[in-house]
């Protein structure tokens, strides 16, 4: 095991140097400043994420018109959001959304890397990214949710979504039960992005 | 480091917040050198270096080399270690860099005892 334990360590060693070794002769060489990577960093966390795509499944929750449109054409529905600049930029282009309904479950997946609808739901989790899970996923869809704690009777279907450079599928997930005196920004906080890859489903006011 | 999906997921489902996105949407890194990679390879891009496409291609053929000589399951799995393998693919075959340079950067990092963060 300590050969195991030194590897990794070497490894994460290596990988620091390395990181700071690129960053360091890209600014050498003028390709970017000191800043670049950290205004990089804070768009992500800041104006790109999962908050998005929670404010769009509530307002698709409580109004029948808008979810219409969001399901006939995704990217003119993101479009009516007041979302900042930048929504169609790295990876958000060509997002299509697919309903949840009680007879139809849908999960997307990558089989060829990660793509994932970043604009929306920010970076993908690290199970998004794991081999095993994108090859499962696709192969015994209803195992993998199992382990997600989702266990669909037998009369679901489930469809599973396979994202592209072409099409960057989301999930809109079922409103839940118990939910109808709730505000759209309420709703919007039942929303995870484990919901919207369809993993999961949104949460129960309870579980809030 | 987790051995398998099975446990992956478990443990990520016990509320483990470095495992899974938080609900306001932070970032998914586990290493501060994660970020700096994944903000270089985007950066890079934006500013026209090379298409974002090529870059993900490169990912894409970097994350397969790795699934070639590993099994599914092999812990030593880490998707930013082929994000960064693919970032200075792009930046050789772009001329942007040079190998060696890099190497020679790299080991006097190695070699700097404040490194660790």
């Amino acid at each position: 095991m300590s050969e195991r334990f030194a590897y990794t360590e070497d490894r994460e060693v290596y990988n620091t140097a390395r990181a700071k070794a690129l960053e360091s002769l890209l600014i050498e060489k003028g390709l970017i400043t000191s800043e670049t990577v950290d205004k990089v960093l804070k768009y992500f966390e800041t104006d790109m994420g999962p908050f998005n795509g929670a404010k769009l499944v509530a307002k698709a929750w409580v109004d029948s018109d808008f979810k219409a449109r969001l399901l006939a054409d995704t990217p003119a529905a993101i479009a009516e959001m007041s979302f900042p600049r930048g929504m169609a930029g790295a990876e958000g282009e060509n997002m299509e959304c697919v309903e949840n309904t009680p007879s139809v479950h849908n999960l997307i997946v990558c089989t060829l890397c990660s793509c994932y609808p970043w604009p929306i739901l920010g970076l993908p989790p690290y199970y998004y990214k794991d081999p095993s899970f994108r090859a499962r996923a696709v192969r015994e869809p209803r195992a993998v949710l199992k382990e997600f704690g989702l266990v669909l009777d037998d009369s679901v279907e489930v469809r599973v979504w396979d994202s592209s450079a072409q099409i960057r599928w989301f999930v809109l997930p079922e409103r839940p039960l118990g939910t109808e005196k709730m505000t759209e920004a309420e709703l919007a906080t039942l929303v995870t992005p484990e919901s919207m890859i369809g993993a999961t489903k949104a949460k129960t006011p309870v579980s809030v | 480091m987790y051995t398998t999906f099975e446990q992956f997921a478990a443990g990520s489902m016990l509320g483990k917040t470095d495992a899974l996105p938080r609900s306001n949407g932070e970032l998914l890194f586990q290493r501060f050198w994660e970020s700096r990679a994944f903000g270089m390879a985007i950066a890079l891009s934006k500013k026209g270096h090379y298409e974002w496409e090529d870059f993900r291609q490169k990912l894409i053929a970097s994350i397969a080399e790795w699934e070639r000589q590993h099994r599914k399951d092999d812990p030593d799995w880490n998707y930013y270690q082929r994000w960064l393998s693919a970032l200075e693919h792009m930046l050789v075959e772009s001329d942007l860099l040079d190998r060696e340079e890099l190497d020679r950067r790299t080991a006097q990092f190695i070699g700097c005892n404040s490194l660790i963060q």
